[in-house]
């Protein structure tokens, strides 16, 4: 499958949060690089169908991402996402995979496989509320998961987790990139380093490199540090 | 209707006819395929026509591979998996005694979950008859149990 | 040995091997379709307990009040109309107070056809009440049922219009519960009306007489129109 995203931009009154980018995506891991304030969650809400851009258009093997069909193809994990107040994480996930138009006992296996995957089997049945930031942050995980997504899109998906749930959620993307088109966002390097194959870096709006990291020009740490901080 | 669901139905139906992972796998696509084709997208209630497509799939690879006896008759083997318990290894044997349609009926029942209505109309039985085939079927499955107990 | 007890030996005993093509072949077939009367479904297992409780416990009061002729029980019914539909209309903003907004847009549906349905089924809700409670009343006090219906329906319409409206003004999304302050001045005012002096009640009901449905579909046209409107606003994001 190819995602190609074609010259988009998003103009708000009195800037423009991304600027003309083009490229597109096949199978594998991506890695998003920016600075805050980048245009990084923008252009990744526009690359979830949920944001209209002010210009150029998003398809996935030519399914326009406005479409009903492009949004079954994927899985998206928010910046900051909440939850309705009674929900367990089991309950989440099988509301979500409702919405997604998994039939219910398909969405009840679905939803432990998962759990059980982001290592939440235990605690599937709290509600998400007593969750530490990194327990609700696999349940985002988890949710994103549900539909066996063909674009995964995951705007700062390790925030918030501590180094033992990092490792182990770049162990899953990895696993999951294998036939799925990933693209996630975060300002942390060494996220990026140990599993993307390929990388977007993006400045004031537009991109100032895309595709896997050329060694000759140095550690990426280095460079990260020179252009965004 | 799910794909994966319906998938793993298929599948299961089309695998403990052929006897072959492949071949199932195969009739399982085709099935999918052939009803896209015809009707664009999968609805709940569609698992039946999906059944009998996948039926007579079976039946052409039947034909196909005629000479050779099926080699269902060999049960021990076909249905050995490791690590199950004494009383599975006995409903096994019994099943392999069974009619390949009682086999089937049960197999629509217990493992598809498929309701009544809807195994009536896969197989061409009444309701009534459905529901007295498994009962029948069921009580020589319960009778092998007791006994080897 | 137990019928129950044969499933899962019946299930263990076909065992087939994992079919190996499946997730190539499956990610290459287009998705379910899903129609929209099962979204309304599955909208209907999320409503939240408060409001059940809620429909049911008029229901309840109102039914059995109709039948031990207990004369305030119409009054009851048209004071608390209003809640019950401000809290339909609390259930559009749900999704934003919450924080969901952004996941249910990238579901399949979009969080346009969820609200639609959250609302839908809210609806279907508020009518069973209606169907429930106006021929009870009707009935048991020898009212006309177009009468007592509208006396019922009114509030509720009034309510709705008004609290979509005020809730998807700036001031609605900052505070959030506009819409109980709403319901509530409705309250008042529906109680006023029935219990002020005589001559006024007289009057509201013989204007019910002549103009009651005619009032009632005017205001479910604005409904609909104003519910339209909040459906099409709920996927501006900020």
């Amino acid at each position: 499958m190819k995602l190609s995203v074609d010259r988009i931009t998003k103009q708000y009154k009195n800037k423009i949060a991304v600027d003309r980018i083009s490229f597109s995506l096949t199978e594998g891991v991506t890695g998003l690089l920016g600075a805050n304030g980048a245009g990084k969650t923008t252009l990744m809400r526009m690359m979830a169908g949920i944001l209209d851009p002010t210009g150029g258009e998003i398809f996935a093997d030519g399914i326009p991402v406005q479409s009903e069909n492009y949004r079954a193809l994927l899985g998206y994990l928010p910046q900051d996402f909440g939850y309705y107040p009674e929900f367990t994480a089991r309950e989440f996930v099988r509301y979500i995979a409702a919405l997604k138009g998994l039939d219910k006992k398909h969405a009840k296996e679905k939803t432990e496989e998962l759990l059980e995957l982001v290592g939440l089997s235990d605690v599937a049945g709290k509600k998400i509320r007593t969750f530490s930031g990194g327990m609700k942050q696999r349940v985002g995980i988890a949710q994103a998961l549900v539909n066996d997504p063909k674009i995964l899109i995951l705007d700062e998906p390790t925030a918030g987790l501590d180094p033992k749930e990092r490792v182990r959620f770049r162990n899953l993307i990895a696993e999951v990139g294998n036939d799925t088109i990933v693209l996630f966002s975060t300002h942390i390097v060494s996220d990026v380093e140990h599993i993307a194959g390929n990388l977007l870096m993006m400045k004031e709006g537009q991109l100032i490199y895309q595709g896997a990291w050329d060694e000759q020009r140095g550690d990426l740490e280095q460079f990260y540090m020179e252009e965004f901080e | 209707m799910d794909y994966e669901n319906a998938y793993d139905k298929i599948y299961k139906y089309a695998y403990f006819r052929v006897r072959d992972r492949a071949t199932a796998e195969d009739i399982t696509q085709e099935t999918f395929l052939r009803f896209l084709a015809k009707y664009g997208t999968l609805r709940e209630g569609d698992i039946r026509c999906l059944y009998t497509i996948a039926g007579n799939l079976c039946i052409d690879e039947y034909r196909r591979i005629k000479p050779e006896p099926l080699p269902e008759e060999d049960s021990g083997s076909l249905y050995a998996v490791p690590d199950s318990s004494e009383d599975t290894a006995i409903i096994r044997a019994a099943l392999s005694e069974l009619s390949p349609e009682d086999r089937e009926l049960l197999l629509l029942r217990h493992v598809n979950g498929e309701a009544v209505g809807t195994i009536a109309k896969i197989m061409n039985l009444s309701r009534f008859a459905v529901r007295r085939r498994l009962q029948a079927a069921e009580e020589n499955l319960r009778k092998r149990l007791e006994v080897d107990a | 040995m137990k019928n129950n007890d044969l499933g899962p030996l019946i299930r263990e005993a076909f065992s087939a091997p994992e079919p190996e093509m499946k997730q190539s072949f499956l990610k290459n077939l287009k998705p379910r379709e899903v129609s929209t009367p099962e979204v309304v479904l599955q909208q209907f297992a999320y409503i939240r307990i408060p409001v059940w409780l809620f429909a049911g416990f008029i229901m309840l009061i109102v039914v059995t009040a109709s039948l031990f002729r207990f004369e305030n029980v119409e009054n009851f019914m048209t004071v608390c109309m209003p809640f019950a539909a401000a809290i339909s209309v609390l259930e559009t903003r749900r999704s934003a107070r919450f924080g969901m907004s952004e996941l249910e847009m990238a579901t399949r549906f979009s969080l346009r056809t969820v609200v639609l349905a959250r609302m839908t089924a809210l609806g279907i809700l508020a009518a069973v009440e209606l169907l429930v409670c106006a021929p009870a009343i009707a009935a048991s006090f020898g009212r006309s049922l177009l009468i007592t219906g509208s006396r019922i329906l009114i509030p509720y319409l009034l309510t709705m219009v008004s609290g979509l409206a005020v809730e998807r003004s700036p001031l609605g999304r900052r505070t959030g519960y506009l819409s109980l302050v709403i319901a509530a001045a409705v309250s008042v005012l529906v109680f006023l009306v029935d219990n002020l002096d005589s001559r006024t009640l007289l009057l509201y009901l013989n204007m019910l007489k002549h103009w009651g449905v005619a009032l009632v579909f005017v205001l479910l046209s604005l409904t609909v129109f104003e519910q339209w409107k909040t459906i099409h606003h709920v996927e501006a994001l900020a």
